[in-house]
């Protein structure tokens, strides 16, 4: 207060109000813009110029142009001045403003597009250095800017001596006689270069082992290739061409298979001349089985959010949203009669995440829309774990809303809370040393600019936070495990996996508009993969649908391979037909997952997973949690599940809480 | 009616209009003059992304149906601001909460459709369209996270497309234009002023230290400050928790410029008070004695009275404008009482009250003639942004 008042002190009197120009000047009718049609390269700048023209054509000098960017909120900025500042590849929306003394702005849109920059890099993905006389295989080569953006040019490849190896300006390599070669990939200033030592073909025989196999789809099956000389010396350091067929499936360049329909494959490794087949035979995978309905507990007033279950006791805890104010405690002994047996009414409108401590004696629940918009977290204790009692809260620096909250213990550490805040995109993490006094210990964000840093979920294993940060990807920091040195007050950055969401989901802005929702929504670490699920929404209603079931998410389940934490991989999706990807759950080698309009659905992850999940028939079931009564008729909106000595609690945005047994594999009938 | 099939909103449709006409309730005493004429409110409810419509006629006062805004299933969008165009073709209003920049969505009047969207700061609330309907203006709130400068959003209402971000102070709240739109008014609930913003020139022309005993007009935009300066101060609970004994701070939450324009009032949550601005000479004429927790403000066209939401004191004021006196104080059913509007005639204000909770929020319905209250609706939780159609119907 003191610094206004100062400020006021040194301020001059109050000016006059603005006295109109004595000759009114002309209405202004057109804004030109140059250039027209505006170019540039992403994370450069561009200067837009603008002419201000009266209802004849004639320039207005004393008008007043200003610029700002109508979109693109996170893929650059522009400044008053008409400077872009590109911050990606896309498209940025520009509006020129017009400003005549005595008329109302007037104002011109136009797109500005935003393309990679010149060739910088050229990266070959994985090429092989030594090959035999007569073997062909293709290089590839992608361009990138300096920026690091791809290109879609292609590069030109040439060789230093054809006589060896030539290639074709596509990168089709044929080794022609022993010798060293040069090869040579250019792109506009960028150029790289590979060597490659060609061998004499005295492969005498070529071992693709296994040679014969039999497996289910989705099965994958690494194949090696052994070349032995006529000596049975092994031939090493080459690598192969791979191949097969039929085509529904996919190898990739480790000589990792896996197909999705049933039947024989042929599996091909070429080396010149040579080749070697081998025989994959595929049953179906047959993992599809039946689910019961055990119990249900419908829940009309609001729509259902969260559900937990107590660690040790037949308890489960329900949140509540759209206006709910509460959190119920369901007594579950008997799953085909849940029973509500007590709540906590707060000062909330949305309790979007529950959980409990390890030990079961507390619980964390989030909330969001309170009435004086102090929002944050609640602990309450378990001791009646049947009639849980508030015993404090935390809202200092995330009053904006805690959107999900994630309760983890160390023996090294003690027990934390590591939450999300809904208005800054941080991540706190709160000591629960004295749980009903929760401490913050720590804050993080991602190293970015403010402007659309969004953290929506939170997965703690072996001390490492795997965080569902939205437009950033997955984010993976060290909180314990001491791969980085980090610990819960002082966590450390370990990887990130970004991925282009825009391009992922592009038929999300084809079928409703672009601003369409979507981000890296959820994440869960099983083994040496973390399925990470996105949440996606249309921009804009069905025109003229007048029913719920209209509605429809979009969504994609990527498994990402951590084995080297440090260079997160994607190796295989699942892309429902139709509906979302909500929360999931695993259980042993079972994937439990809300898919939203899609339902529950369950599916197999054993072994190792690549390609499309979905293609491979790994589904295993299906409920849809449509209800005719519920708080929404007739439509499933499934949130998550926990899952718990064989039975799925299942809660349904719309329809409460369903209790689900997947049943066991039946024996095929035996046929005489 | 139904323009979309945002789940959620289907239900509400149908719990609201039962709610609703089961809800309507008349104070106990004489039967409620009904209006010869029908008045269509539309009143926002942030908890529930809802946008529900009232009809106040000769049959009462009942939700007619419920429009559902909004595109985050799982995540509240939080309609807070709400606002027909002058014309009557269209309404707009503002989600607060988006991931994390808020929108503003147009809506044709007639049939609820949706027309368009644009994307706006953090939190965008109060909003307002000119005169000729041609523009919206939008303060970014942003409410969350550090006390940062915000800003206000000029949004050109045909292609729905955002012409200007005028830096103002940190959270500005509660707007209006001035009659004839040239001045825009705006409070900076953390900064202790009112911000004016001439839109022709896109840009801050004048603004007005509000602090007890310190109350001063001065040119230009206030100096940015940063979040620093700022952490001594304290949002009180939004404007629900009371301020410490002596505390001059005026914590601003409207700006309500007078139906000839030559007077801007500001509403001092803490100091319970207004502050009433000679716009021409830009000094303070005088502090008016306001309900506790006073909050937003509306005028009727006739300028005579001013209407006042208190928010601690969970009751409307009205008060006359030209002695200051207040001339009713009514208690309101539910707490948290936010946004006021007044129905083209004067004849009736219409205060949209939160709730606590999971309370259903509240519309208010007061006659400014017989200075009572006529009615309650029942709407969704979290009931905020208010306005009326301003063509009545017979």
């Amino acid at each position: 207060m003191l610094l206004i008042a100062l400020l006021a002190a040194l301020q001059p009197p109050p000016a006059a109000p603005a006295q109109p120009p004595a000759t009114p000047l002309p209405r202004p009718a057109k804004i030109e813009i140059a250039p027209a049609k505006p170019v540039m390269y992403a994370q450069d700048t561009l200067r837009l110029s603008a002419r201000v023209l009266d209802a004849e054509g004639k320039v207005i000098p004393q008008a007043t142009v200003r610029w700002m960017r109508a979109g693109g909120a996170f893929e650059g900025s522009v400044r008053q001045d008409g400077l872009v500042e590109s911050g990606a590849t896309g498209t940025i929306p520009v509006v020129a403003v017009a400003t005549v003394q005595g008329y109302s702005p007037i104002n011109q849109r136009i797109e500005v597009q935003m393309v990679a920059g010149p060739a910088a890099r050229i990266a070959l993905t994985a090429p092989p250095s030594r090959l035999v006389v007569g073997q062909r295989v293709r290089l590839d080569a992608a361009v990138f800017s300096a920026a690091g953006d791809k290109r879609a040019e292609r590069a030109k490849w040439g060789s230093s001596s054809a006589a060896v190896a030539s290639v074709t300006s596509d990168g089709l390599v044929q080794a022609k006689a022993p010798g060293r070669v040069t090869l040579t990939a250019t792109a506009g200033q960028a150029s790289t270069t590979h060597t490659v030592q060609v061998v004499a073909n005295t492969i005498a025989s070529l071992t693709l082992t296994p040679a014969t196999t039999e497996a289910r789809t989705g099965d994958v099956i690494r194949f090696q290739l052994a070349a032995t000389d006529g000596a049975g010396r092994a031939i090493g350091g080459l690598t192969p061409t791979w191949s097969f067929s039929p085509g529904q499936g996919l190898i990739e360049q480790d000589g990792a298979f896996v197909g999705y329909e049933p039947g024989s494959y042929t599996v091909t490794a070429s080396l010149g001349t040579r080749s070697v087949d081998a025989i994959v035979t595929l049953r179906r995978r047959d993992v599809r089985r039946e689910a019961q309905v055990v119990g249900r507990l419908p829940r009309q007033l609001f729509t259902t959010e969260e559900v937990w279950l107590h660690p040790t006791k037949p308890i489960a805890y329900l949140g509540t949203g759209s206006g709910g104010d509460r959190m119920y405690a369901i007594d579950i002994s008997n799953p085909a009669s849940p029973v509500v047996t007590d709540s906590i009414v707060e000062n909330t409108r949305r309790v979007n995440d529950i959980m409990t401590t390890p030990d079961g004696a507390y619980l964390v629940f989030t909330r969001e829309g309170a009435a004086d918009r102090k929002n944050g977290i609640v602990v309450a204790s378990l001791a009646d774990p049947l009639h849980p009692k508030k015993c404090g809260d935390f809202t200092e620096g995330v009053t904006s809303g805690v959107h999900s909250a994630f309760v983890y213990a160390q023996p090294k550490f003690g027990t934390h809370v590591y939450l999300t805040n809904d208005g800054t995109g941080a991540f706190h993490i709160l000591d629960l040393a004295d749980p009903c006094q929760p401490k913050q210990v720590a804050m993080w964000k991602t190293p970015r600019p403010e402007a659309g840093r969004t953290l929506h979920d939170v997965d703690v294993q072996d001390g490492i936070a795997y965080l569902s940060y939205w437009n950033d990807g997955l984010v993976i920091l060290d909180v314990g495990n001491g791969v980085k040195g980090g610990s819960p007050s002082n966590p450390v950055l370990v990887s990130q996996y970004k991925y282009d969401l825009n391009d992922l989901y592009r038929q999300v802005e084809a079928a409703a508009g672009p601003g369409f929702i979507r981000g890296t929504h959820t994440a869960w670490r099983h083994k040496n993969y973390v399925f990470i699920a996105d949440e996606v929404f249309p921009a804009g209603p069905v025109k003229g649908a007048r029913d719920a079931s209209a509605f429809r998410a979009y969504g994609r389940l990527q498994v990402i391979d951590i084995s080297k934490v440090e260079e997160p991989r994607s190796v295989a999706f699942y892309e429902p037909e139709y509906g979302g990807v909500h929360n999931i759950w695993i259980a042993g080698d079972t994937l439990y997952m809300g898919a939203y309009n899609a339902g529950f659905r369950t599916f197999d992850i054993s072994g190792e997973l690549r390609g499309d999940l979905r293609a491979q028939e790994r589904e295993m079931a299906h409920v849809n949690t449509a209800d005719m009564n519920g708080n929404v008729k007739n439509a499933a909106m499934t949130w998550g599940v926990v899952v718990r000595d064989g039975l799925a609690y299942v809660n349904d945005m719309y329809n409460g809480l369903w209790i689900v047994r997947m049943e066991p594999k039946k024996s095929p009938p035996v046929t005489p | 009616m139904l323009h979309t099939a945002w789940g959620i909103a289907s239900l509400a449709l149908t719990t609201c209009v039962v709610a609703s006409v089961a809800g309507a309730q008349a104070p106990a005493t004489a039967p409620p003059p009904w209006p010869t004429k029908s008045y269509r409110v539309l009143v926002a409810a942030e908890a529930v992304d809802q946008i529900a419509t009232i009809r106040l006629g000769p049959d009462g006062a009942k939700v007619e149906h419920t429009t559902p805004v909004g595109m985050m299933l799982a995540d509240p969008d939080g309609p807070h601001g709400l606002a027909f165009s002058p014309d009557g073709q269209f309404y707009y209003v503002s989600t607060a909460h988006g991931t994390p920049y808020g929108w503003l969505w147009k809506f044709r009047a007639a049939d609820d459709s949706y027309v368009g969207k644009v994307m706006l700061g953090n939190f965008p609330a109060t909003l307002q369209l000119s005169p000729d309907s041609k523009f919206a203006y939008v303060v970014n709130f942003n409410l969350h996270g550090e006390m940062v400068p915000s800003d206000v959003s000029v949004v050109s209402t045909d292609d729905m497309t955002e012409i200007a971000r005028i830096p103002t102070c940190a959270m500005p709240h509660g707007s209006r234009l001035s009659p004839d739109g040239r001045k825009h008014y705006s409070a900076c609930m953390m900064g202790e002023l009112l911000v004016e913003i001439d839109t022709r020139e896109l840009g801050v022309s004048r603004h007005f230290l509000l602090t007890k005993g310190k109350e001063r007009g001065m040119p230009g935009a206030p100096a940015a400050m940063s979040a620093d300066a700022h952490a001594g101060h304290d949002m009180g609970g939004h404007g629900l928790e009371a301020p410490k004994a002596g505390d001059p701070s005026c914590s601003p939450t409207w700006a309500q410029p007078s139906a000839d324009g030559a007077t801007v009032w500001v509403a001092c949550n803490k100091t319970s008070d207004l502050v009433e601005i000679d716009v021409a000479s830009w000094t303070m004429r005088r502090r008016i004695p306001a309900g506790d927790g006073v909050y937003n403000l509306a005028v009727t066209r006739d300028g005579t009275k001013l209407i006042a939401s208190n928010k601690r004191g969970q009751s409307v004021s009205v008060i006359d404008t030209k002695s200051g006196k207040e001339l009713v104080r009514l208690p309101t059913l539910r707490k948290v009482v936010h946004g006021i509007a007044v129905s083209p005639d004067d004849r009736y204000a219409f205060v949209s009250v939160e709730g606590i909770g999971s309370q259903p929020g509240t519309v208010e319905i007061i006659d400014l003639v017989r200075l009572a209250t006529l009615a309650r609706v029942d709407v969704g939780p979290m009931a905020g942004g208010i306005d009326v159609a301003p063509a009545m119907e017979k």
